[in-house]
């Protein structure tokens, strides 16, 4: 049974490929609903790899906060905006062959780059309850940047605020 | 193919993907959603090095990670007001049509 | 238990950490006592006193902030290089408050906005993540404090919600801004699996040998992008003509001032320290690869593309961002001056040219407030009808064309010479300085049209002769002109404090 997180690992692999390719290409529709499903689906299959790297807490907080949270934003916010799908006219052709030429360029390097390099990589010892001392991390050695979070958090709160009321005059 | 070079491959991948779709598509909010996957991507990357890094009890790709969820919370968050705000001028989110300044 | 001993052991420096971090703090307070007291005291006055009350709250925080930081120790390093105290980074502070400071008081006429706590408040917030990005030496730290810093400018940029190009240079701004964060990440990510930390130190103790990792290659590459993005080098700047044209005039002046300062020294700190061994060279004989040919080529093309760009803009503010973009050609020529004196003549330059941009923009929104627009043809005879105004956008503009004896001058001359100095590692880079001289020499030419506009060009009609610009409108604009002016005129105040501070000890 040794084989079994091999098999999850080319399952999670493909359906994170796959959803993510359909996010931004899908042949059958254009509308921005699919995507953000599409994505909803890249996440989970995302915190599924979590699970198989032992990032058990993180795979959590990828569900609630990313599928959970930020999805339902997105959902909302188009269907509040009640988009049309995007219309099918003659794209600047030139502007989408540039961008697939330099995305395929930095792929090229990337997978290059990957490929010459050699990391010394033996599979870590298992790491059991990693939560624990997660959150002694935060508050001891990362509490700064984690004071910085909520700051940041304020700027968003204050300045989604701010962007998305009407004005009262 | 080690694990490691397994999971870089499919995060160089899922970047790209991400890319192409922020590069290519005209809807904001597509955009921004391929945007979104470009910083999974980057997740990935932290969390697999950290799994099969020299100190994976150190933890810190692991924290980094969750410092990046959240940033990336309220980025989307940050994001869709705007897209929100534009969208009371120009009734429309394409970005094609976004174009009042010239230069 | 092995995690209570570290909690002990690291229970001094919480106090250590509120004594550092007490500037940054202070400034943060500030901003959330802006919020409060314009939601329970303010809300009924009127706009112009919102306005005076949270402006000077504003600036009481960021004075106590600089009081604070000249009763601090000279070093100090918490938690392992996420929280450090070093004089230069002390210094950069002090500047980075002075022009927050000018820009909070340049927002004081401002009517683009009814909100003036939250305005004010975002102001502080982003100046606090500035703060944290030069009191840093991990690349966590650095990209947490840059989001936030660029969460706030997003949001400033966005303020004018009745204007329509206010929204859509935030939406560009945005967009650029969060694909270039994600690049970042996505090279950090790599230099963390390369070094197995985020301490800038650690990774560049990991990078050994003149033959470079490929990855290490690419991890470099990207997060180039990313700061090349946050300094408006090109080709990043595609944001930055829309945003300086489109956001409000002081939100403008911020982003070109204020980040730019904090976006140039964490360049070269993340240069000079995490990618220390990975240099290469960018000799024009001696190509070695590494991050300074790739600068020094950014350099070039941010040179050329500014400044060709500029010189057929018509609008005033898409002319500065052009110029902006030229700017930040020459600076990255002092990130590759580092070793030495050189990070002190690029912060010369930085903070003289945030102080310029400043009184520029400065000028540019009364004029904008007065006549409705930012064309050239709006400044047209200036001088016949604000000739204090005219006098202050003089000196700012000659100051940016480089002309002694003014701060501008004084900065190129300085940098350029350190990039020069024998034993400099920017020693073969001869070609770029060139190019940089005769570029500055192209410029001058879009900066005189402007001049020529305010002095020679006729009034357009007695129509527009309109009221002075208010009086501390003219009181802070002409502060801005004589600080540069006396930066220029006695460069040694600065350049010295720079300099001791660079000194070791």
């Amino acid at each position: 049974m040794a084989q079994l997180p091999d098999i999850l690992f080319y399952v999670f692999a493909f359906l994170t490929l796959a959803c993510g390719f359909l996010v931004v290409l899908n042949p059958f529709s254009t509308n921005p609903v699919t995507s953000a499903m599409f994505l909803v689906l890249t996440i989970g299959s995302l915190a599924g790899l979590f699970v198989l790297l032992h990032a058990f807490f993180l795979a959590a907080v990828q569900i609630l906060v990313y599928a959970g949270a930020v999805m339902v934003l997105f959902l909302f916010v188009i269907m509040l905006l009640d988009l049309p799908a995007e219309e099918r006219r003659k794209v600047k052709k030139a502007g989408l062959v540039l961008g697939l030429i330099s995305v395929g360029a930095i792929l090229t390097i990337m997978l290059q780059s990957l490929l010459q390099s050699s990391f010394s990589s033996e599979a870590a010892p298992t790491l059991e309850g990693s939560t624990i001392p997660l959150g002694r991390l935060l508050f001891t050695q990362y509490l700064l940047p984690f004071e910085i979070i909520s700051v940041l958090l304020l700027v968003a709160m204050v300045g989604v605020i701010l962007l998305s009321k009407k004005d009262l005059k | 193919m080690t694990p490691l070079n397994g999971y870089l491959l499919i995060s160089a991948l899922l970047f790209a993907i991400g890319l192409a779709g922020a590069v290519t598509r005209r809807n904001a909010i597509v955009v921004l959603i391929g945007i979104e996957l470009m910083l999974n991507a980057a997740n990935l990357n932290f969390i697999a090095f950290w799994r099969f890094g020299p100190q994976p009890e150190a933890q810190t790709g692991v924290i980094f990670v969750l410092f990046s969820i959240g940033i990336a919370a309220a980025e989307a968050a940050v994001g869709l007001a705007l897209i929100i705000s534009i969208y009371r001028h120009y009734k429309t989110t394409d970005l094609d049509r976004i174009d009042s300044m010239k230069g | 238990m092995g995690y209570e001993r570290e909690a002990g052991g690291r229970g001094m420096s919480y106090l250590e950490l509120l004594n550092l971090a007490a500037p940054e703090a202070i400034i943060a307070l500030a901003a959330l006592a802006v919020l409060a007291a314009d939601m329970f005291a303010l809300r009924e006055l009127e706009l112009h006193f919102r306005l005076a009350i949270s402006a000077m709250i504003s600036c009481v925080g960021c004075v106590a902030a600089i009081g604070w930081m000249l009763a601090l120790p000279e070093h100090g390093n918490v938690m392992g290089g996420i929280f450090i105290v070093d004089p230069l980074g002390q210094l950069v502070k002090i500047g980075l408050l002075v022009l927050t400071l000018f820009t909070i008081l340049i927002s004081l006429e401002s009517n683009f906005t009814v909100h003036a706590g939250e305005y004010f408040a975002l102001v502080l917030l982003a100046t606090a993540g500035m703060m944290f990005l030069v009191s840093t030496a991990d690349v966590l730290m650095i990209f947490i404090s840059l989001e936030l810093t660029s969460l706030s400018l997003y949001m400033l940029t966005a303020f004018d919600k009745r204007d329509v190009q206010s929204a859509e240079a935030a939406l560009k701004y945005f967009l650029f801004g969060s694909m270039s964060a994600a690049f970042t990440l996505f090279g950090l990510s790599l230099l963390y699996g390369l070094s197995g930390s985020t301490s800038l130190e650690q990774i560049a103790a990991s990078i050994r040998g003149p033959r470079l990792d490929p990855l290490l290659v690419l991890a470099l590459v990207m997060t180039v992008i990313g700061l090349g993005f946050k300094v408006a080098a090109a080709p990043f700047h595609l944001w930055a003509p829309d945003v300086y044209q489109g956001a409000p005039a002081p939100s403008a002046a911020f982003i070109a001032s204020g980040s730019k300062v904090a976006g140039f020294f964490v360049l070269a700190r993340v240069m000079a320290t995490g990618f220390k061994g990975a240099e290469g060279s960018g000799a024009w004989h001696g190509y070695l690869p590494g991050w300074v040919p790739l600068l020094a080529v950014l350099a070039g093309l941010s040179m050329v593309v500014g400044n060709f760009a500029a010189l057929v803009q018509t609008s005033v503010r898409r002319l500065l961002a052009y110029s902006a973009i030229a700017h930040a050609g020459y600076m990255l020529i002092g990130v590759l001056a580092y070793g030495g004196s050189g990070l002190a003549s690029l912060l010369y330059y930085s903070l003289t040219y945030g102080l310029t941009t400043l009184g520029a923009f400065g000028v540019v929104a009364v004029v904008q407030q007065q006549t409705g627009g930012d064309r050239l043809s709006d400044f047209a005879g200036l001088s016949r009808r604000s000739p204090g105004l005219a006098i202050c956008m003089m000196i700012f503009i000659l100051s940016l064309a480089g002309i002694p004896p003014l701060a501008g001058f004084v900065g190129k001359f300085y940098m350029f010479s350190e990039v020069l100095r024998p034993g400099s590692p920017g020693m073969g880079l001869l070609w770029l300085v060139v190019l940089a001289i005769a570029l500055s020499a192209v410029s001058l030419y879009y900066y005189l049209q402007v001049l020529k506009q305010i002095f020679v060009a006729p009034s357009p009609g007695a129509g527009t002769w309109v009221s002075v610009a208010p009086v501390t409108q003219q009181v802070v604009l002409g502060a801005l002109a004589l600080a540069v002016l006396l930066l220029g005129c006695f460069p040694g105040w600065l350049v010295q404090r720079l300099a001791g501070a660079m000194a070791p000890g």
